[in-house]
């Protein structure tokens, strides 16, 4: 597919840590999932790709639009919708007040045309009904729809989702991921998540982030493929497995390099991420 | 406009300042405006008449308001006024039809339509609106932190503090005590109005194509604006000083601005916290060298050079506006902490 954003050689260093190592990465429309542990340069990326902060190094455009020049900067982020981690809102505004102030951030400043915009997100994340309530009397699933209908102000063609399923308890989880899926039609959206089922449920692609650096770029299918033939059942904790873990049934699965003869068990994606974490070498998919 | 529409529009106005959460005042409307319909329609200009000269004895909107409306081009508070009027009036909602393209009319009842849904602007918007600012920069200023009630409170609790104790301990030549506290004032105000400290809604902002630096400028003038007229009205207060008791203006223009330039370079909390050290230091010294005199300061070259640094602060901040563009500083996210432990080296 084209790609409609591409980055290549993003190098962020604060002080003495690295956050971005050389990162490079191409994104098409619909979702693609950033997976990786805490302190991975997850949100860095976002943020650089998002505008927020500028990398030491590297490039990077998004719908064909350079950041690294004013006007540049300006098109990218008339074509992005961002919702930052843990995004706060002005407790004291509504649903509606919210999204608008948004909307006006997003230069849609003629009155009716921004309503309608607002009206238009505020549906598309099923908050109409509670579009006057205050955000501080929403709950946090609601609270995460009206970031989401922010971020969807002005039909962006390139949307960066920072964990946005974090907190919501399973119902609100899907709910979430309904709108997630919805808004990756016709457009590009960059989903970071700890949650491996975001992944297998809605993206199309996949990265996976250890320290600064990309470990893995490819399909979900490819990254579960990883798995193959290397995870199994044991009745104890098998201590050559890299990970393993006693399950429902009392049987313990196992992640690694396994015995022969052992009881292999279809793998997962979430089987080949925890490989991809654990001291691989850095590898791309084609 | 006539007197009498004018009236009818202020009797909308009350509705529309209302600030509420709810569509109350627009639920009675509808009634009324169910009482009215069966009164007919007349022709806009006849509508335009107001209560002295329309059928039915009750205010209606101005024709030319209407037109405008149908153009789309009638602007806030207005545009409000004639909004919640026409939901509430038969006569007004036919009376329109008459003034307007029908293509253009399909626009503006989708418009009218979008309108009910939006929540009526609070009580700081609609003041807002009402001395002219935009109604988008209204709701940006609605957004500034400092703008709200609390502080506002807490500022002026300060300065009639401050001016009860200058009033009160009256001997020396200038006020020096609230001389030297209301620079100070205007300088938190505006530290406190932007950055990714105190406004929540910071990382979004720095994202969007909105530029920092004229969200910061919007914000800085209002806030601003306000700090001077609340220290100007304390200085009212104080009429036995005469002219000696504005001399906190340039200082406090000073302090801001330097506060302001420094803060694209270090972040929105150590240059404020630099600018107030330095200015009580700076009070200090002067104190002690003053011989019970006037302050340093406050002498007419203290005030030369206030002036001064205020402009020379206000041209770097025009030099360094772009860096208002980016987030000021990484440390002051919660994100810090998703850094590698990877030494560069």
């Amino acid at each position: 597919m084209t790609p409609t954003v591409s980055a290549s050689g993003l190098t962020l260093r604060y002080g003495g840590t690295v956050a971005l190592d050389d990162v490079s990465l191409r994104l098409s429309e619909g979702v693609t999932g950033l997976l990786g542990p805490n302190g991975a340069g997850k949100t860095t990326l976002l943020r650089v790709l998002a505008t927020a902060v500028p990398a030491d190094r590297g490039a990077f455009t998004v719908l064909g639009h350079d950041p690294g020049t004013t006007s540049g900067r300006l098109d990218v982020r008339r074509a992005l919708g961002y919702l930052p981690q843990t995004p706060a809102f002005h407790p004291d505004f509504s649903a509606f007040e919210f999204v608008d102030y948004v909307a006006i951030l997003k230069e849609l400043t003629d009155r009716s045309a921004r309503h309608r915009e607002v009206r238009r997100v505020l549906e598309a994340v099923d908050l109409s009904d509670v579009r006057g309530k205050r955000i501080k009397r929403l709950s946090g699933g609601m609270r995460q729809r009206v970031g989401l209908a922010a971020a969807l102000v002005g039909d962006p063609g390139f949307l960066v989702l920072d964990e946005p399923t974090v907190g919501l308890d399973p119902e609100q989880r899907m709910r979430f991921r309904e709108l997630i899926a919805e808004s990756g039609v016709g457009r590009t959206v960059l989903l970071s998540t700890h949650q491996t089922e975001d992944v297998a449920m809605l993206c199309h692609r996949v990265i996976v982030m250890v320290r600064g650096s990309i470990r893995f770029e490819g399909t979900p299918a490819e990254l579960t493929a990883r798995a193959a033939g290397r995870v199994w059942s044991s009745t104890a904790r098998d201590p050559g497995a890299r990970a393993g873990w006693r399950t429902g049934t009392g049987s313990f699965r196992n992640v690694g390099d396994p015995p022969k003869g052992a009881d292999l068990l279809e793998p997962t994606l979430e089987d080949g991420y925890l490989l991809t974490l654990d001291g691989e070498p850095a590898e791309v998919a084609a | 406009m006539s007197g009498g529409d004018d009236e009818a529009i202020g009797g909308d106005r009350r509705d529309t300042g209302g600030g509420g959460e709810d569509m109350s005042g627009l639920d009675e409307d509808m009634a009324a405006g169910r009482s009215a319909s069966g009164a007919g329609a007349g022709d806009a200009d006849r509508t335009a008449s107001g209560a002295d000269g329309s059928p039915d004895g009750r205010w209606h909107a101005d024709a030319e308001d209407l037109r405008a409306y149908a153009r789309g081009e009638l602007a806030p508070p207005r545009l409000w006024s004639v909004d919640t009027h026409l939901v509430a009036c038969a006569p007004c909602r036919e009376a329109l039809a008459t003034v307007s393209d029908p293509v253009v009319l399909d626009a503006g009842w989708e418009r009218l339509d979008a309108e009910l849904d939006a929540p009526r602007p609070r009580l700081l918007e609609s003041l807002l609106v009402r001395i002219g600012v935009a109604d988008h920069t209204a709701r940006l200023l609605a957004a500034t932190p400092v703008l709200r009630r609390s502080w506002l409170a807490a500022v002026a609790l300060v300065l009639l503090m401050a001016v009860v104790a200058t009033d009160a301990g009256r001997v020396a030549a200038s006020p020096t005590l609230f001389l030297a506290l209301a620079p100070l004032l205007p300088l938190a105000g505006v530290a406190l109005s932007y950055g990714p400290v105190l406004d929540p809604t910071y990382e979004m902002a720095v994202v969007s194509p909105l530029h920092g630096f004229r969200l910061l400028m919007i914000r800085t003038v209002a806030v601003l604006t306000t700090g001077l007229v609340l220290n100007g009205l304390a200085t009212l207060a104080l009429p036995a000083y005469g002219l000696r008791a504005l001399a906190w203006l340039l200082p406090a223009l000073a302090l801001t601005g330097t506060g302001l330039a420094l803060t694209a370079r270090w972040g929105p909390v150590l240059p404020p916290c630099l600018v107030g050290g330095a200015w009580v230091t700076l009070l200090m010294v002067a104190h002690a060298k003053a011989d019970g005199g006037t302050l340093a300061p406050f002498t007419a070259l203290g005030q030369g050079i206030a002036g001064a640094v205020a402009v020379l602060a206000a041209g770097l901040l025009y030099l360094v506006r772009d860096r208002f563009d980016f987030s000021p500083s990484h440390a002051f996210f919660a994100d810090h902490t998703d850094f590698s432990d990877r030494s560069a080296a």
